[in-house]
C-alpha cells in the first residue's frame, strides 16, 4: 500500500464512517465503489475488505446495545444461523462471477438502494445503527 | 406475508432464520452487511419494533460478515491493510457523523446522497 493510497482508504473510512452515522445505513455500499472508483481496487478485492471491516463496526455496535439491553440474543443466534448459510452461498457465488459482472450487479443495488432512499423521503428519521447495514 | 405477521413477543425463529438466509447471500454476493433488508423484514414480517430489529440485525452481522471474509480471504480478495485503515478511518467518522445527526435536517442530506449514489452508479456502469 503506498502512502497516497493509505491517505486515499483513510479518507474513505472517515467519510464511510459521517455518513453511516449520519443517515444510518451501512457502510458497505459506500466503501466498495470509493476503493474500485478511488483506489482502483478490482469489484472483488473491494468487497472480501468491506466484509472485514464490517466485522469490528457490528461487534461493537452490538456490545452497546447489549449492554443497553436492547439486544434479543436469542433472535440473533436465529438469524445468524440462516445469515451463514446465506453467506457462504453469496459469496461463492460473487467469487465465480465475473469482475465486470459483479460491479455492473452492484452499480443496481446502488440504484435500487437510492430510490429507496429517495422514495422515504419525509418520514421520521427512523433510530437506525450507524453502520449497522 | 400478513399472515406471518405475529403480535407475539418471540418473532419465529425460523421467520428470523429465513430473513437472515436472504440478508446472508446478499451480504456475500454484494460485500455488505445485509441490515439493508433485514431491519425492514423484521420489522414488517416478524412483528418486530424498529430499535430492538436494528441491535439484532447488528448483531447477526458479525457471523454473517465473518463467513464472507473467510471465504473471500480463501480467494485472496481480502486487503488487510486496507482493511486496518479503513477501520480506523471509519471508527473516526461514525463518531463525527453520530453527533451531526442531531443538528443537519436530513431530508436534504438523504436527497443529496441518494442523487451522488446514483452518480456513482453510473460511474461504475460505464467504467
Amino acid at each position: 500500500m503506498t502512502a497516497p493510497e493509505a491517505l486515499a482508504l483513510l479518507g474513505i473510512g472517515v467519510t464511510a464512517g459521517v455518513l453511516a452515522g449520519l443517515l444510518g445505513i451501512g457502510g458497505g455500499l459506500l466503501m466498495v465503489p470509493a476503493m474500485v472508483l478511488i483506489t482502483a481496487f478490482d469489484q472483488h478485492l473491494a468487497q472480501g475488505t468491506s466484509l472485514l471491516v464490517i466485522i469490528p463496526a457490528a461487534a461493537f455496535g452490538s456490545l452497546t446495545h447489549h449492554r443497553h439491553g436492547r439486544l434479543a440474543l436469542r433472535d440473533a443466534a436465529a438469524l445468524g444461523v440462516g445469515g451463514v448459510l446465506g453467506a457462504l452461498l453469496g459469496s461463492v457465488t460473487a467469487l465465480s462471477l465475473d469482475d465486470e459482472l459483479l460491479q455492473r450487479l452492484f452499480a443496481i443495488l446502488i440504484l435500487v438502494m437510492a430510490g429507496r432512499m429517495l422514495m422515504t423521503r419525509g418520514q421520521a428519521p427512523e433510530p437506525t445503527d450507524p453502520k449497522a447495514t | 406475508m400478513v399472515s406471518m405477521v405475529s403480535s407475539e413477543d418471540r418473532p419465529n425463529p425460523l421467520l428470523l432464520a429465513m430473513i437472515g438466509l436472504a440478508a446472508g447471500v446478499l451480504s456475500g454476493l454484494f460485500g455488505v452487511g445485509g441490515g439493508i433488508i433485514m431491519v425492514p423484514a423484521m420489522v414488517l414480517l416478524a412483528g418486530m419494533g424498529q430499535q430492538r430489529a436494528s441491535a439484532t440485525s447488528l448483531a447477526s452481522i458479525v457471523p454473517i460478515a465473518a463467513v464472507g471474509a473467510l471465504i473471500f480471504g480463501q480467494a485472496d480478495s481480502v486487503s488487510l491493510p486496507a482493511a486496518a485503515v479503513l477501520i480506523a478511518g471509519s471508527l473516526v467518522g461514525v463518531q463525527v457523523g453520530a453527533r451531526l445527526m442531531t443538528r443537519i435536517g436530513d431530508d436534504r442530506l438523504r436527497i443529496g446522497f441518494a442523487v451522488f449514489m446514483i452518480a456513482i452508479a453510473l460511474t461504475m456502469l460505464v467504467s
